[in-house]
């Protein structure tokens, strides 16, 4: 998304800025030491599956942590927002106690404050464009807890804003999927006044964020909150239906949809097709996390079983790999293990959630890569071989790549999770021959305006991308909204 | 009429003419003309281990080394690899169903990890054999001569423990004790040894001052470092034997087969003169044969290798300096 610097001067000229920079030094205020997250503890926390690991700042923290910020007149943190929060200011907000304000401030721009402010990898986007980061050197403003801070203050002060919504143009569009890139686009569409749907194949919405994140991480209550905060913006949700399947394309056209946005994600699992990987007690990480995340296997008065091992192995280093092992731990595993063919330092999870990971007993055979797996005589898994790697030379995306060496290592499992990555669900591309879809099935669009080889159907998020980080997802959705709309306002002369 | 029947990668062939592995053998089309031709066999074109790492490598280019998708690629190879060896695999069926002859599948690696599972794959799909493409080349001033020949032996004892079909295998002339590694491969159970596999090589470009790829195709000149070693390993190996590199007409398939060859593996002279010239060279070959009183290629065969040979030392001299003293341009 394009930044409006104009639009940051004029924030930034506002009195109570300037006077609140005049407040503190700027040598007093890098003197304060980055706040750190309060967390239950690990050998607690692994007793529950629902109870969230990092437990929120004070608001004496937060103000404390809020007024590090130097509110720069160049504030490079916005371009590392894939959907340009205006960070300065809700940070500022914090600063003078106006948290409302803050919470209105990230609502401007983000449909999912608090679940951004809890899962998205701020040491790699804004933090890491922190001015204390790229001149000072030091620990970055803890931009990420004072968004949960702000979303999770607002929440419970009982007094949620709501954005300003145009009036209503009448014109009907629908996402397919309701993930966040779909709630993102219908956020914003349906600020512009627009009549949104959000189609939803699943019995919750939330896409991802419902049926991927643990509830450690992210509780599906405050998932639930963001989107009743749509719901009153005006955004329609309509479960249990599969477009595709249900009704097609052309059904909701002749019902009056006059554009669609596809954020149907990637829920296809991806295997390493080894020997052995169809015996019983393999399974994928979606398969494993849905289970328990949407389904509440763990929960013995539900319904949905789910296979639980004393001996787990996850298969992969991200944070997927990371959700599946904690959860794998919190089901009563004795050994949970994570087994990654490169060293830590290359691992895709964030750094807080190996962190947390470690904490937990949770245990990391790094270097090693699964080969074949072996079966009991009831065909269910028991042992796996893993083969020994090394670092080689940095590949394309700078780290070092995985070397196989020829030697071996047997180890006992019982549950194995493969957390290798996704694909995107095929339904919609197989159902409209006429959209353009890449050889890995994802939809092909216009990067500028998220727009497929069909004029009125734009798409985003992992559809389009394979697989992405939420907030890119999200910056997808913002993207289609302001093409979308301007596809639309010169259709029809809204 | 001369019989040109012979047997090679552990199968009987009704002529010694290979169709080597190339792009021609890429295209089911090509390969019907190579069988309508009269081509003994044909060997598949690689799939290349190295090809899934490029394509890896300009997947995660592409995204800029961009954090986002880190997780998403981190084991995308896999899928590269998953998808290349069903596309592999489905050109195998469509091959087998379309010609008659036998059809190799060839496996290109360059480690001896789980590409050794494509194997049995390759097998399933109806393959007759199986084709090591195997080299490194040792540039690792690091690693001793018997690291590298345990590299080329664990991969094929590992590949023959896991298929039924016959499996030979293409090499260099790069190893240290080249006689040596062919007989120790030979006792490891392969049906055959193709010698030598040509490959891409660097070249200088004067006017950029950079470097560029050297010539893609064999010159006819290269003929004479394979028939050395035909001719030198030709029924002092427990394997058959193929020759392939400079091969480019009747004349010098013929000759390799006289040094001891089992086979001939060609694939650039179809370069320039299309899959069609297999007939011709066919027809050559025979009329040679009978001109010269062969009646089958096992009569001619090795009658002068090494073992045969009357003067065999014209093999083991590699010293030029009589030679010269007697040349005078």
């Amino acid at each position: 998304m394009t930044v409006n610097t104009d639009y940051l001067k004029e924030q930034r000229g506002q009195e109570w800025r300037v006077e609140l920079r005049k407040k503190i030094k700027n040598k007093d205020r890098l003197t304060i030491e980055r706040v750190k997250m309060p967390e239950m503890d690990p050998m607690e926390r692994i007793k529950y599956q629902d109870k969230e690991v990092n437990l929120g700042l004070t608001l004496d923290a937060a103000m404390r942590e809020a007024s590090r910020c130097m509110d720069c007149a160049n504030p490079t943190c916005i371009e590392g927002c894939p959907v340009s929060i205006n960070i300065p200011k809700f940070v500022k907000n914090i600063e003078r106690g106006e948290i409302l304000d803050a919470a209105s401030t990230l609502k401007e721009t983000s449909a999912l404050p608090a679940v951004c402010g809890r899962v998205c990898p701020q040491e790699k986007q804004c933090e890491a464009r922190c001015f204390y980061v790229e001149k000072m050197k030091k620990d970055p403003v803890a931009i990420g807890y004072l968004e949960r801070f702000a979303a999770d203050y607002e929440r419970e002060s009982g007094s949620m804003s709501i954005p300003n919504v145009e009036d209503a143009n009448g014109v009907k569009v629908a996402t397919i999927g309701s993930g966040p890139a779909a709630l993102s686009f219908a956020g914003d569409m349906v600020k512009l006044g627009y009549d949104v749907t959000v189609f939803e194949a699943l019995h919750e919405i939330g896409g991802v964020l419902k049926y991927g994140i643990p509830e450690f991480r992210l509780p599906n209550s405050i998932v639930d909150v963001e989107l009743d905060n749509l719901r009153k913006m005006g955004v329609k949700f309509e479960t249990n239906f599969v477009v595709g399947r249900t009704a097609s394309v052309e059904d909701l056209e002749e019902q009056g949809f006059k554009a669609f946005f596809v954020g149907s994600g990637a829920g296809l699992p991806r295997f390493m097709n080894i020997p052995g990987e169809n015996y019983n007690g393999i399974m994928s990480s979606n398969e494993y996390l849905t289970r328990v995340n949407l389904m509440n296997a763990a929960d013995d008065s539900y319904d949905t079983p789910v296979l639980k091992g004393k001996n787990v192995a996850v298969i992969g280093g991200g944070n997927t790999a990371m959700d599946s092992v904690r959860t794998a731990k919190r089901l009563g595993a004795e050994r949970a293990m994570i087994i990654y063919r490169r060293s830590l330092e290359e691992m895709p999870a964030r750094v807080e959630e190996v962190k947390h990971a470690m904490e937990e007993g949770i245990e990391f055979i790094n270097l090693h890569n699964p080969v074949e797996y072996f079966a009991n005589e009831n065909g269910r898994v028991n042992k796996m071989k893993v083969q020994r790697m090394e670092l080689g030379e940095p590949d394309a995306s700078g780290r070092r790549r995985p070397v196989a060496l020829d030697e071996y290592v047997e180890l006992d499992v019982d549950l194995v999770v493969v957390a290798v990555g996704v694909s995107p669900n095929p339904l919609i591309p197989s159902c409209m021959p006429d959209l353009e879809v890449s050889r890995w099935g994802t939809i092909e669009v216009n990067e500028d305006k998220m727009q497929t080889s069909i004029p009125q159907l734009f798409a985003g998020g992992d559809i389009v991308r394979g697989g992405a980080t939420v907030i890119l997802a999200m910056g997808d959705g913002r993207k289609a909204a302001e093409s979308m709309h301007g596809f639309l306002k010169e259709k029809y002369n809204l | 009429m001369a019989n040109l029947s012979t047997r090679f990668f552990g199968l009987e062939l009704k002529n010694p003419l290979v169709i080597a592995s190339s792009g021609l053998t890429n295209s089911l089309e090509n390969i019907k003309i190579f069988a309508e031709s009269g081509a003994g066999a044909v060997v598949l074109k690689s799939i290349f281990e190295e090809e899934v790492y490029f394509e890896y490598e300009e997947m995660m280019r592409k995204q800029g080394g961009s954090h986002h998708f880190h997780e998403h690629l981190d084991y995308f190879d896999y899928q590269i690899k998953d998808e290349n060896v069903k596309d592999y695999i489905r050109f195998i069926s469509d091959v087998k169903e379309a010609v008659d002859i036998p059809v190799v599948g060839s496996i290109n690696c360059i480690s001896s990890g789980d590409w050794v599972q494509f194997a049995s794959k390759i097998e399933a799909a109806g393959a007759d054999a199986i084709e090591l493409n195997l080299f490194i080349l040792p540039s690792d001033l690091n690693k001793s001569a018997s690291e590298a020949s345990e590299f080329y032996l664990s991969t094929v004892k590992a590949v023959l423990a896991k298929v039924n079909i016959p499996v030979s295998v293409k090499i260099s002339s790069y190893f240290s004790n080249l006689g040596g590694m062919v007989k120790e491969l030979a006792e490891a159970g392969v049906a055959g040894v193709t010698m030598f596999n040509r490959f891409y090589s660097p070249d200088v470009d004067l006017n950029s001052l950079s470097l560029k790829a050297a010539n893609v195709l064999s010159s006819p000149s290269e003929y004479v470092m394979p028939l050395r070693w035909i001719g030198l390993l030709a029924g002092r190996v427990e394997c058959q034997l193929a020759a392939t590199t400079g091969i480019h007409d009747a004349d010098t398939a013929i000759k390799m087969l006289l040094a001891g060859a089992d086979a001939v593996q060609l694939a650039s002279i179809f370069y320039h003169k299309g899959p069609a010239y297999a007939k011709e060279l066919l027809a050559e070959m025979e009329k040679w044969m009978d001109e010269k009183g062969f009646a089958s290629v096992e009569e001619m065969k090795g009658k002068l290798s090494f073992t045969n040979a009357k003067n065999p030392g014209w093999y083991e001299r590699v010293q030029f300096m009589n030679y010269f003293g007697e040349y005078n341009g």
